[in-house]
């Protein structure tokens, strides 16, 4: 399943590879990918091993805001 | 106090930083204030110190995180440098380095999250819940929660959240989060309505058809933000540079720590390391340049189609539903001697309007394209009489019956074999509405000729204006195309001042039309409506869709596509494209200077670990600021045209 988180709090793309191997280390997350120039973050993660919420706080676990979004 | 809000502050990284660069700063200054005054020696140690570890806390946590997750970042070179600036005592450095990084960083942030705001406006158009009707109760629920077919109801002023079709009501629709129009658009039963669009008067039923992620304005945001990912040329280039920038200055601080021992100069190297302003050069000005246009109803593809569009040399441009409204409207009304009144109306109705009634009653129970534009050439209040039986003649025209009366309207040949009598004045005035071309439809009753009406296709009001604001961009040929025939294409033509026209052209003939235009005048747009123009749409440099709004096809077949039906906003494309062409251009210049001015500075000895900071930050935010400056641009001449033409005229 494809979950779309948006952070308002990028701002050097350098957080780019931080963010995405932070999420790809989760248990359950297949893919991540961040566009920085829109604050889109896109996960591609098993629901039933790591839930959309805690993808959210691991991103602010690596130090920048974001929060799940429908679209 | 609050500890829960206090904590829940802290938990929240962009507050945090916020409260951290704050207490950092005045940290760093009361030291500096403390070293100037003469203050004790111990107290401006003690100060700076206290700075360096509040915002080195916070920098060396994330260099940290980034660490475990397995990337070397910014963050761990500036920690580097400003812990190496304590070991040699530079207590003043340290401080400024990591207050600057995390001030810069919050501030940085916070711009760019006002840049991305021109589509956070969209997305908050969307409401929080909608009302839908379930087994005769009204229930509140989310708006993607609402099944496709289900019955939502809208009140006055209320916010319409799903796609769909109007089952009962009338009201005025605020459209312009969809088209970018600002009139508000009367619509009534069986008219489509888009999610994120206002009601703003009426109460409205509305059978919903696309929900959630399947409505426009989802798909406009959707495709607004790929647009926005999508990097330009420059971009690719650029990002090739950085990412063998940040490595080759570590390996220069080494090695001119190796030859020349010199630790300060290694230290500052790190610090200016991160390639900020370049990145963010010319994604900032794409950011802003598709957010500020998709605001007002255009949708550009992509970095590239900016970048191309700011060189287009020739537009050409389909004919019909692109220069004209794409369906027949009442040109002239021209009743004959004695034409009675409509009985239901009083005697005292001009002879216009008598015809115009007649016609509408006979039209009134057909389908027909030109009994929609009698009713439309009609007032919006009147409603008259129906038929109570007609007979449809194809290719001729429609016979009606009403209160024991025949109501007739159709072609003069068909008519003429039908009414008893053809005077000269309606034969001369025949002549005369031909001459013109328009589309002739004689009305009689009971046998008499009342009088003639001519349809035509009807040039849209913002055309002339439109091409000559497309001029003064700078653009100097347009064509028309399209497949009607020379003479009425001709009509058109001159009207618009458009000095070319090739018409009969089939849609293949069309775009080989656009590769010699291609090939005699250079970067071509072509304008359609997007699906029987669309092999030309895809052969010109620029395709650019018109009335794209709820045309999935249109938006997919275009590089540009323009949510209303509105010809000036081509200009205003166009406009927007150049703007943005120089922006990325200042920007790069901006960047690439800082970066060899810093490192020019830094090896001369003048630049040290704060004020390298200092600029580097500085340089990200103008690079930041300048390119939020196309959100306020407002396209010079549709603007500034309309504008003036809105405005009441004096009174003197």
């Amino acid at each position: 399943m494809k979950t779309l988180l948006r952070s308002d709090d990028l701002n050097c793309p350098s957080c780019i590879p931080k963010i995405e191997k932070a999420l790809g280390r989760l248990d359950g997350v297949t893919h991540a990918k961040v566009h920085f120039a829109t604050g889109r973050i896109e996960v591609e993660h098993d629901p039933e091993r790591v839930k959309a919420e805690r993808l959210a706080s691991a991103v602010r676990d690596v130090g920048y805001e974001a929060r799940v979004s429908a679209f | 106090m609050n500890i829960r809000r206090l904590l829940s502050r802290w938990r929240s990284p962009a507050q945090r930083r916020g409260t951290v660069a704050l207490v950092a700063g005045v940290a760093s200054l009361s030291g500096a204030a403390s070293y100037f005054l003469g203050g004790p020696g111990w107290l401006t140690d003690a100060l700076w110190l206290f700075a360096a570890a509040v915002a080195g806390t916070e920098v060396a946590l994330r260099a940290f995180s980034a660490l475990r997750a397995g990337s070397i970042s910014i963050e761990l070179l500036v920690t580097v440098a400003a812990v190496g600036a304590l070991f040699i005592g530079e207590y003043w450095e340290s401080a400024a380095v990591t207050f600057l990084f995390v001030l810069g960083g919050y501030l940085e942030a916070r711009t760019l999250a006002k840049t991305r705001s021109a589509l956070k406006d969209l997305l908050a158009l969307a409401p929080v819940e909608v009302v839908v009707r379930r087994e005769g109760d009204e229930v509140t629920v989310a708006p993607h929660e609402v099944e496709p077919g289900e019955t939502v109801i809208v009140r006055p002023g209320g916010r319409i959240g799903v796609d769909g079709s109007i089952l009962g009501g009338r009201a005025a629709i605020d459209e312009s989060a969809i088209t970018g129009e600002p009139i508000p658009a009367e619509k009534q039963e069986a008219d489509s309505v888009f999610a994120g669009t206002v009601s703003h008067d009426g109460y409205l039923e509305i059978r919903a058809e696309g929900v959630g992620a399947d409505t426009t304005l989802a798909r406009i945001i959707q495709r607004v933000e790929q647009a926005q990912e999508a990097k330009a040329p420059t971009q690719r280039f650029i990002e090739r540079f950085a990412t063998w920038y940040t490595p080759a200055i570590i390996v220069m601080a080494l090695v001119a720590y190796a030859v020349t021992r010199d630790a300060p100069l290694a230290l500052t190297l790190l610090v200016i390391a991160c390639p900020g302003a370049l990145v963010i050069s010319t994604p900032i000005s794409v950011i802003a340049g598709i957010g500020r246009s998709a605001r007002g109803g255009i949708l550009i593809k992509g970095g590239e189609y900016l970048e191309t569009a700011g060189r287009i040399r020739a537009v050409a441009f389909d004919k019909t539903g692109t220069l004209t409204e794409g369906r027949p409207e009442v040109m002239t009304v021209t009743p004959l001697a004695g034409i009675p009144a409509l009985p239901t109306t009083g005697e005292d109705t001009q002879p216009r309007r008598r015809l115009l009634h007649w016609a509408a009653l006979a039209e009134s129970g057909s389908e027909h394209p030109l009994g929609r534009a009698v009713e439309r050439a009609l007032s919006a209040d009147y409603s008259g009489p129906r038929a109570d039986d007609f007979e449809t003649a194809a290719g001729g025209g429609i016979s009606a019956r009403w209160q024991g009366r025949r109501v007739e309207i159709g072609r003069p040949d068909w008519l003429q074999e039908r009414v008893d009598e053809w005077p000269d004045a309606a034969a001369r005035a025949l002549d005369e509405i031909r001459e013109r071309g328009e589309t002739v439809a004689a009305v009689a009753v009971d046998g008499v000729l009342v009088g003639l009406l001519g349809f035509a296709d009807r040039i849209r009001p913002e055309a002339v204006e439109a091409l000559s604001a497309l001029r003064a961009t700078g653009v100097k040929r347009l064509v028309m195309l399209t497949g009607d025939h020379a003479a009425s294409a001709w009509r058109i033509a001159r009207e618009l001042g458009i000095e070319e026209v090739q018409a009969g052209l089939l849609p293949e003939q069309k775009l080989e039309a656009i590769e010699a235009i291609q090939r005699e005048s250079g970067t071509t747009a072509m304008v359609g409506d997007g699906i029987n123009d669309a092999p030309a749409l895809a052969t010109a440099d620029i395709g650019i869709a018109m009335g794209a709004a709820g045309t999935d096809v249109a938006i997919e077949s275009a590089d540009i596509a323009l949510m209303a039906d509105d010809l000036g906003k081509i200009a205003e494309a166009v406009g927007m494209a150049r703007a943005t062409l120089n922006n990325i251009r200042q920007n790069v210049v901006i960047a690439l200077l800082t970066v060899a001015g810093l490192l020019a500075g830094v090896f001369a000895n003048e630049v040290h670990m704060a004020g390298g900071m200092f600029i580097h930050q500085v340089s990200v935010l103008v690079v930041v600021v300048n390119g939020m400056r196309l959100l306020r641009a407002r396209p010079a001449a549709k603007g500034q045209a309309s504008a003036e033409a809105q405005k009441p005229a004096p009174a003197a």
